[in-house]
């Protein structure tokens, strides 16, 4: 007998058993225990109840595949029904996680909750600093596990939004993540993202990959530095390049302006072997010499790039290469 | 990658010594020590998959197996000249500072070396040192992930619908007759298809974007009437509209979230279903100045381009390859390539990061910045290219063999192909395709990365001349594409090992889309 059939508080409850279809193609042999739990899920959405014996049956699901949307929707659905304790409910949900480091629902059933609890604690400072905090610490235990886990990540954009964190805690607690790894793409990308997107210094609905007038000059002179100070540390990595490069265009300015400091990491006498400690130096480069119209240096560069320092992008540098002499023939007819 | 929910992935670690690392001029050591890695584990041709209790010391492998390799050698040293140095070597440069990215990025490399120089013992190669395709094994592989699976699936409960299209577009690209699935398959999606439209991953389980996608596709490859008669459009159009947001975008499903799957899986549903695109009365994103399930989605889908030019699954995230294929080609069904490309995205900075997801020596695509390369981006990342080739090229024909020097070529396809053919396949007898030689295939990577197999042996023309079907109706852009096989850079394969052709928007057999959408248009309305 199932656990759910023997279960008195279950008699009233007929439930529905899965419908595959006739010789179903990749049917899945469900243990017995899964089957049957499912079979009265079923019955409680078609009879649309929201109880607490719903609760304790998503739970039951949940642990044997936590990848459900369904069991996580309607759980949310019959929470906020309930008007069940959602601290309660996201304690229990961080043990889920952390057991279940790919999972996509629970993190959105997590920014239900949030949404949900926010506007009971929205005019209290201490509650929503307490909720930050904790909420904080959680991530910190994720990405112990995995620093670069998109969902995390994507939550934690979430979370800036919601509390208004756009703040000096939040870019240290990225800085920390990036002494342990200054390579952690996804911390570079929060940190883009606090920064630019920050309600205070920045033009609403501004683009990524746009000028934004608004923000302060000091602001993208201090994220210049940072993107140096970490290539310094190791010239390869392609992240600060990417960073400097994003700040350069929200702030308007030519990549030329950084001309100098890319050019430490390439030297190219004119007789002799060059020396090369970064192929986004020489990518870089590459950009700043067409942007000044020096062409020959620009296709030198995207020959090295194709040739030697990054083979394997080839076709793309030879494209390149197209791409500046045609602006060369176009400035020079101008 | 993290498109969408799987089982657990099956990791094991791979118990190669390090090795010292070999320096820039010389390859042949570097195959020298690939070599010994391999013939640590030539038992089963493939890398030592044991727990690291097991490793053996190098003396021991030495020992083993020195008769084996001597006999070998003069064989491999003549293979290993036809494999370009940039596949046996690593990088150019490479810094001094360690860090776990880095880390990890220097085992996968040592990981995938000896796949890459053509000297596995007892494996069979080309003239260029790669592999052949297994088809058969494969297609064995996808047959059989049709059958029952077992309890431990459960994981994929919600997911399910996703197996019957990995299964579908895999074995049409290796041309193997799927009419025998009809039935059953029409059987199978019936009872997961809900009355207020839409498909969930199984019976009773609310309706979701991406097993819709995943089953429309599905019936799409399998065709004819009675398999596209299941479908009910008139309630999944009333669904769509609620899903879609006043934003621009779709949520996955009603309370779910939104991101740029639900964008991209939309869009496929509407233009082959030939739905209509005026809103529901009850949608959420309904206004009395005419809003329709499209209005705001293109600029949605630009807003989630990033600072480093990639895409991300919704606005202000990182940039990821899946999110990159998702944007564009649904970009591509709302209009013409050349037209909505440029007009919403900024697509130097888009191939600059595109281009950089492809790494040496693995040869094949990374997700992301500083992530590691993954067969399944083969799809994600290398379907970007026929799109972004069609943007910059505007409408073009097929060329008769030699003036296709002419087209635009971004990225490696010999790198890819090697990355494919010597990494991703499993040679043993389960067969199938994979992440990197660590990990087990499945039938996800055993589609996507056939699919950037297809991809990069064949040559699109986004050719509105030679439109095939009426396109009087809306979204028509993506039934003008048409395909010849390339020729040039990266043909190291032997035309038997040449797989099928796959639509560059909806990733199914060449043709599939475009029926499909004629039956719907001249179904009409509902």
């Amino acid at each position: 007998m199932g656990r759910y059939e023997g279960d008195p508080e279950w008699d009233d409850v007929a439930p529905i058993p899965q419908d595959d279809g006739e010789g179903a193609l990749a049917q899945i042999a469900y243990t017995d225990e899964y089957a049957e739990a499912m079979s009265y899920l079923r019955a409680m959405m078609a009879a649309k109840e929201h109880s607490q014996r719903v609760l304790d049956l998503s739970e039951h699901i949940i642990s044997m595949n936590a990848a459900h949307y369904t069991v996580w929707l309607y759980r949310a659905a019959t929470l906020f029904a309930l008007n069940a304790d959602i601290e309660q409910e996201l304690n229990w949900v961080k043990d889920i996680a952390l057991e279940n480091q790919k999972n996509y629902q629970i993190w959105h059933h997590r920014q239900l909750l949030i949404d949900h609890l926010y506007p009971t604690i929205s005019s209290e400072p201490r509650a929503l600093q307490q909720l930050a905090e904790s909420e904080i610490s959680f991530m910190t235990e994720m990405f112990n596990e995995d620093s670069k886990n998109y969902h995390v990540w994507s939550y934690r954009q979430y979370l800036v939004r919601k509390l208004n964190l756009f703040n000096e805690a939040e870019l240290k607690s990225i800085e920390t993540l990036l002494r342990s790894d200054v390579r952690n793409n996804s911390a570079w990308s929060h940190r883009f993202y606090v920064v630019f997107s920050d309600p205070k210094n920045t033009t609403p609905g501004s683009r990524a990959t746009e000028h934004d007038p608004k923000i302060p000059d000091e602001i993208i002179d201090r994220e210049i530095e940072f993107s140096k100070a970490a290539t310094f540390e190791a010239p390869q990595n392609q992240s600060p390049w990417n960073y400097l490069r994003g700040v350069l265009r929200k702030g308007g300015r030519k990549l030329s302006s950084q001309e100098c400091f890319a050019s430490e990491f390439v030297k190219i006498p004119e007789d002799g072997e060059e020396c090369i400690r970064s192929s986004h130096a020489l990518d870089f480069l590459a950009d700043v010499w067409a942007e000044e119209g020096k062409i020959e240096k620009a296709d030198e560069a995207l020959l090295l790039l194709g040739d030697k320092y990054d083979r394997i992008r080839k076709n793309y540098w030879e494209w390149r290469r197209g791409m500046v002499k045609e602006e060369g023939v176009r400035k020079g007819l101008e | 990658m993290t498109f969408l929910v799987r089982g657990q992935k099956h990791r094991r670690k791979v118990v190669f010594e390090r090795r010292a690392m070999a320096g820039s001029d010389a390859s042949s050591s570097a195959s020298k020590s690939v070599e010994d890695a391999v013939s640590g584990s030539s038992q089963n041709r493939q890398p030592h998959l044991a727990e690291p209790s097991s490793r053996l010391g190098d003396e021991v492998v030495d020992s083993v197996f020195r008769s084996q390799r001597v006999a070998t050698m003069s064989a491999t040293a003549a293979r290993a000249s036809m494999v370009p140095d940039l596949f046996t070597s690593p990088p150019h440069i490479r810094d001094l500072l360690n860090t776990q990215s880095s880390q990890i990025q220097e085992e996968t490399i040592q990981e995938c070396l000896p796949f890459l120089s053509g000297i596995e013992p007892g494996a069979s190669y080309n003239d260029y040192g790669v592999p052949h395709l297994e088809r058969k094994h494969h297609i064995q592989f996808l047959h059989k992930s049709l059958k029952k699976l077992p309890a431990p699936y459960v994981a994929a409960d919600a997911s399910r619908p996703w197996m019957f299209y990995w299964a579908l577009a895999g074995l049409s690209a290796l041309g193997e007759d799927i009419s025998q699935y009809r039935e059953p398959l029409i059987s199978t999606v019936r009872p997961i298809q809900n009355v207020t439209g839409g498909f969930g991953g199984g019976n009773g389980q609310m309706s979701h974007l991406a097993p819709t996608y995943g089953i429309v596709l599905a019936l799409a490859i399998i065709g004819g009437k009675e398999a596209l008669d299941v479908i009910d459009r008139r309630a999944m159009w009333k669904w769509l509209g609620a899903l879609k947001q006043p934003d621009g975008g779709f949520q996955v499903s009603v309370g779910g979230e939104e991101d740029i799957r639900g964008a991209y899986c939309a869009a496929v549903i509407i233009t082959l279903l030939d739905l209509p695109l005026e809103l529901p009365r009850d949608s959420p994103a309904w206004t009395n100045e005419g809003a329709t399930l499209l209005t705001g989605l293109a600029e949605w889908i630009g807003r989630c381009q990033t600072f480093e030019g990639g895409f991300s699954g919704l606005p202000d995230a990182e940039a990821h390859g899946a999110y990159a294929f998702c944007g564009l080609a649904c970009l591509c069904i709302l209009g013409d390539p050349h037209v909505m490309i440029p007009k919403y995205i900024d697509v130097p900075r888009l191939i600059s990061w595109l281009s950089a997801r492809q790494y040496a020596p693995e040869g094949g695509f990374s997700g992301r910045t500083n992530k590691l390369v993954d067969g399944c981006y083969s799809h994600w990342v290398g379907g970007c290219w026929p799109l972004l080739e069609a943007c910059l090229e505007g409408p073009s024909r097929p060329s008769v063999g030699e003036s296709q020097s002419q087209a635009i070529n971004l990225y490696s396809r010999e790198g890819l192909i090697r990355y494919i053919l010597c990494c991703c396949q499993d040679r043993t007898k389960r067969g199938g395709l994979r992440d990197k030689p660590s990990h087990s295939s499945d039938s996800y990577h055993t589609c996507y990365v056939l699919a950037g197999l297809s991809s990069a042996q064949h040559k699109w023309h986004f050719n509105p001349t030679e439109t095939r079907i009426e396109t009087s109706g809306n979204l028509a852009s993506s039934y003008q594409w048409t395909c010849e096989p390339f020729v040039g850079d990266g043909h190291i394969y032997d035309e038997e090992d040449r797989v099928g052709t796959l639509h560059p928007v909806f990733v199914i057999p060449e043709g599939a889309a475009e029926k499909t959408r004629a039956y719907f248009v001249s179904k009409g309305g509902f």
